[in-house]
């Protein structure tokens, strides 16, 4: 009985013991009886913080795009996509033996274009041509290869019903030129063009997404001989691997608005271009207080050049070259991955018009204690689908006038005394 | 092998410091200001609702009671407490842990003791969290939650030495540091989280201040009259190196009455008085601390045997004032208090345990009750 009350005081002791080491924290109900004054008050200023703001017109550079886009819309826009294959081989594989092309049966561009929405699907059937493009002269100059899309060059082409879009586009060329190429042993570059009743633009893969446009060719009908698929090379310039590479495939623009009015920002469009942004904040807020909420508010101008209803999604990036770099369009190369900074993408719609917010407080608060020369108070602005979609997003710059300009909207928590009943 | 288990759990007691580990809601009645007196009570004083703090030799009140300790002495005390607060939004049910009492004490001579221990003066330790809608201009506003937690408290650091000149008579005084400090920190989050992103921030506000103390002990063959005095120095409040607030530490003091005509019995009654609001200009102006009385009656009755283990059964009742009002409101507290102790491993270890009942109220449409749990360990090594 006397062990059994000692294993009982124990065992409470013990009880007790335990449950000191456990908290319950969940409390508030008699706020804010009990609790006045302690959330921390905001306050919020709209100041014109944009010190430089300028378009950048054919960024990303040519031959960087994600995607060739193929884009027939009239006097409005016209590009062209160009595949460079500058080696065709010379043999192929018969019962594993290597064999010299001598014939070619079949040739096809095997051409991957991205996803088509349904509701963008061409109203009519479109058609792609194909065009040899070849030449000594200067070979990225719009102009020159503009001019070779001609009926002597012609490779080949085929039409396509709207619902045949799907995944990948299988368009035959010229068996006879490509033997040619691989007989001489020289170049075969490939233009695309977009034929099409109605305006319409279509996205084709490059190797920078893994999903080049290849040739397959198929130098015999017999079945123990084995089609060759080639990919895209591209040779020149000569020992400038890092210009010739992306010059593997990219697009050339025909017709398109090539500049921006000065008062006016651009996003996306033909071509592409990206808005840079530099900012003047106040140090008594970057560096004095807890930013909790940084929008960059710009007025759109509504654009209904093209798909001016298509959403677009701009993204602000963080451009992290260091103010070393002064040339404009060099530092929007130096940019960040989406997502960077927990900074989120804006949906636009190219013919919207109004105040857009750009959420930007995960990179301002990086700004905070940084003198400029490590965190420069600078933004790029792009669009998501930059080169691979006419789409252009324009907003009024700070030579617009007072009330259109780019502002910087900043709400703060200021340093206060807190903790202090 | 008994001795050396406690030791190393009085170290480590001594390492966590008396300062409380864990937190609840500041949304109550108990913690406004700059927190909760737990009143620097043993568990076996706090078994009798205060009643012989004046007596006892472990509460670290009484400088004079120090004599009482035959041996040297390691103590510690652990005290969950479970708080109800009902208010007009509903109920909150919290725990707090509170380690208010590290202590150790050591005989020099015949008469004299020496003693060096902590005990939390005021426990702020609270998590809060609260919605609120956040005024942003004239025409918005954001829905913003608020998690507030402050994790600390303000401490007694004693030293402290007594004295017994003859059989009836006690003498004492001690030397105190205020220290502690609370690590305030507040999470803001946004309903609107694409527009808004949440914050966190802290700081810690450090206390210091001096205050003394002296305590006095009259025995009669079957009464003690004990009374005791705190003088408060300069009290300051700092956020790193920076001077924000200064104070002085509040005066105390207090009296008892026991009778101990009866074998291993005490009976007790006792009345203190706090100057809290001393602690006034320590905060903002909307920082209310008022002076406060803490009374009680209480017993220490030797109980049956368990063995070779007497068995001490402990009762008593409390009321006080708390030192900081509640929205314009002074918080009362009445407590029913009970408790046991025994010695084990030859009178080596003495064991306290106490159960505390606390109904806290004020003018106001909130009332809170609180069972606390309070266990104390002594080892002679």
């Amino acid at each position: 009985m006397r062990k059994q009350v000692l294993t009982l005081l124990g065992l409470a002791l013990g009880a007790v013991t335990i449950a000191a080491c456990s908290d319950k924290l969940d409390a508030g109900a008699s706020c804010p009886l009990l609790c006045p004054q302690q959330a921390i008050s905001l306050k919020d200023t709209t100041i014109d913080a944009v010190a430089i703001d300028t378009t950048v017109v054919g960024l990303p550079s040519i031959g960087s795009e994600s995607y060739l886009m193929l884009a027939s819309h009239g006097d409005t826009l016209e590009t062209r996509a160009i595949v460079r294959f500058d080696t065709i081989p010379q043999t192929y594989q018969k019962n594993s033996i290597d064999s010299t092309i001598v014939h070619i049966d079949t040739a096809m561009l095997v051409t991957p274009i991205a996803h088509i929405d349904s509701l963008k699907r061409p109203k009519s059937p479109i058609t792609i041509e194909a065009y040899d493009v070849d030449t000594v002269g200067s070979d990225t100059v719009t102009a020159v290869l503009a001019s070779l899309f001609r009926p002597d060059r012609f490779l080949g082409s085929k039409t396509f019903a709207p619902e045949s879009l799907k995944d990948t586009l299988q368009i035959p060329i010229s068996t006879d030129s490509v033997l040619a190429r691989s007989v001489a042993g020289t170049h075969l570059r490939v233009g695309f063009r977009l034929v099409s009743s109605h305006g319409y633009d279509l996205r084709i893969g490059t190797g920078a997404v893994s999903q080049a446009v290849t040739l397959r060719i198929r130098a015999s009908t017999d079945t123990g001989a084995t089609p060759v698929t080639v990919s895209p090379l591209s040779q020149t310039p000569t020992n400038q691997s890092f210009i010739s590479g992306p010059l593997t495939d990219y697009t050339i623009v025909l017709k398109g608005q090539t500049t921006s009015l000065p008062n006016v920002l651009a996003v996306g469009g033909v071509p592409s271009r990206r808005t840079f942004f530099s900012f003047n904040v106040p140090s008594h807020i970057v560096d004095s207080t807890t930013i909790v909420r940084a929008s960059l508010l710009l007025t759109q101008i509504p654009n209904r050049r093209v798909d001016s209803k298509d959403t677009v999604y701009l993204y602000p990036l963080a451009i992290l070259s260091s103010p070393i770099v002064t040339d404009i369009a060099t530092a929007l190369g130096f940019l960040s991955t989406p997502g960077s900074f927990g900074v989120d993408s804006l949906a636009v719609v190219p013919g919207d018009s109004g105040v857009k917010s750009v959420e930007i407080v995960g990179l301002v608060r990086t700004w905070k204690t940084q003198p400029t020369t490590v965190s420069p108070r600078t933004l790029g602005l792009v669009s998501a689908v930059e080169g691979q979609s006419p789409a252009e997003i324009n907003f009024f710059s700070t030579r617009a006038p007072v009330g259109l300009r780019p502002r910087l909207r900043i709400t703060y928590a200021p340093q206060t005394n807190y903790g202090l009943p | 092998m008994m001795t050396q288990v406690f030791a190393r759990a009085l170290r480590w007691a001594a390492a966590i410091a008396v300062v409380p580990i864990v937190a609840s809601a500041q949304s109550n009645l108990s913690s406004q200001g700059f927190g909760f007196p737990t009143g620097q009570l043993s568990t076996r004083a706090y078994g009798t609702g205060g009643a012989l703090a004046e007596i006892d030799p472990l509460s670290p009140v009484n400088p004079a009671s120090l004599t009482l300790l035959p041996t040297r002495v390691l103590f510690f005390q652990l005290e969950p407490e479970y708080r109800t607060v009902d208010g007009p939004n509903g109920t909150d049910h919290t725990t707090t842990a509170r380690y208010p009492v590290v202590f150790g004490a050591i005989p020099i001579g015949s008469s004299w003791v020496f003693s060096l221990g902590a005990s939390t003066l005021l426990d702020r330790t609270s998590s809060t969290h609260f919605t609120t809608s956040q005024p942003i201009s004239a025409t918005e506003s954001v829905a913003m939650n608020t998690d507030y937690r402050i994790d600390g408290a303000m401490t007694d650091v004693r030293f402290a030495t007594a004295w017994s000149p003859a059989n009836w008579l006690r003498v004492g005084v001690g030397a105190h540091g205020i220290t502690g400090h609370n690590l305030v920190s507040i999470a803001q989050s946004f309903d609107d989280s694409a527009q808004f992103s949440a914050f966190t921030t802290s700081r810690i506000l450090g206390f210091g201040g001096t205050a003394v103390s002296g305590g006095v002990q009259v025995v009669t063959k079957s009464l003690v009259f004990a009374g005791s005095g705190r003088y408060g120095g300069p009290l300051s409040l700092h956020a790193e190196d920076t001077l924000l607030t200064s104070a002085r530490v509040p005066n105390r003091y207090g009296a008892s009455v026991a009778y101990v005509g009866i074998a291993n019995s005490t009976i007790a009654i006792r009345t203190s008085h706090d100057s809290w609001s001393s602690l006034g200009t320590l905060g903002t102006s909307q920082l209310h601390p008022v002076d406060a009385w803490d009374s009680s009656v209480g017993a220490d009755v030797g109980g049956p045997h368990v063995g070779d283990h007497l068995i001490f059964l402990r009762g008593g009742y409390r009321m006080r004032t708390l030192p900081f009002q509640a929205a314009g409101q002074d918080v009362t507290e009445k407590s029913i208090t009970g408790g046991l102790g025994t010695a084990f491993a030859a009178n080596r270890v003495i064991a306290d345990l106490a159960v505390i009942h606390a109904s806290r109220s004020a003018n106001l449409s909130a009332s809170e009750h609180a069972w606390t749990f309070s266990v104390g360990i002594a080892v002679r090594p």
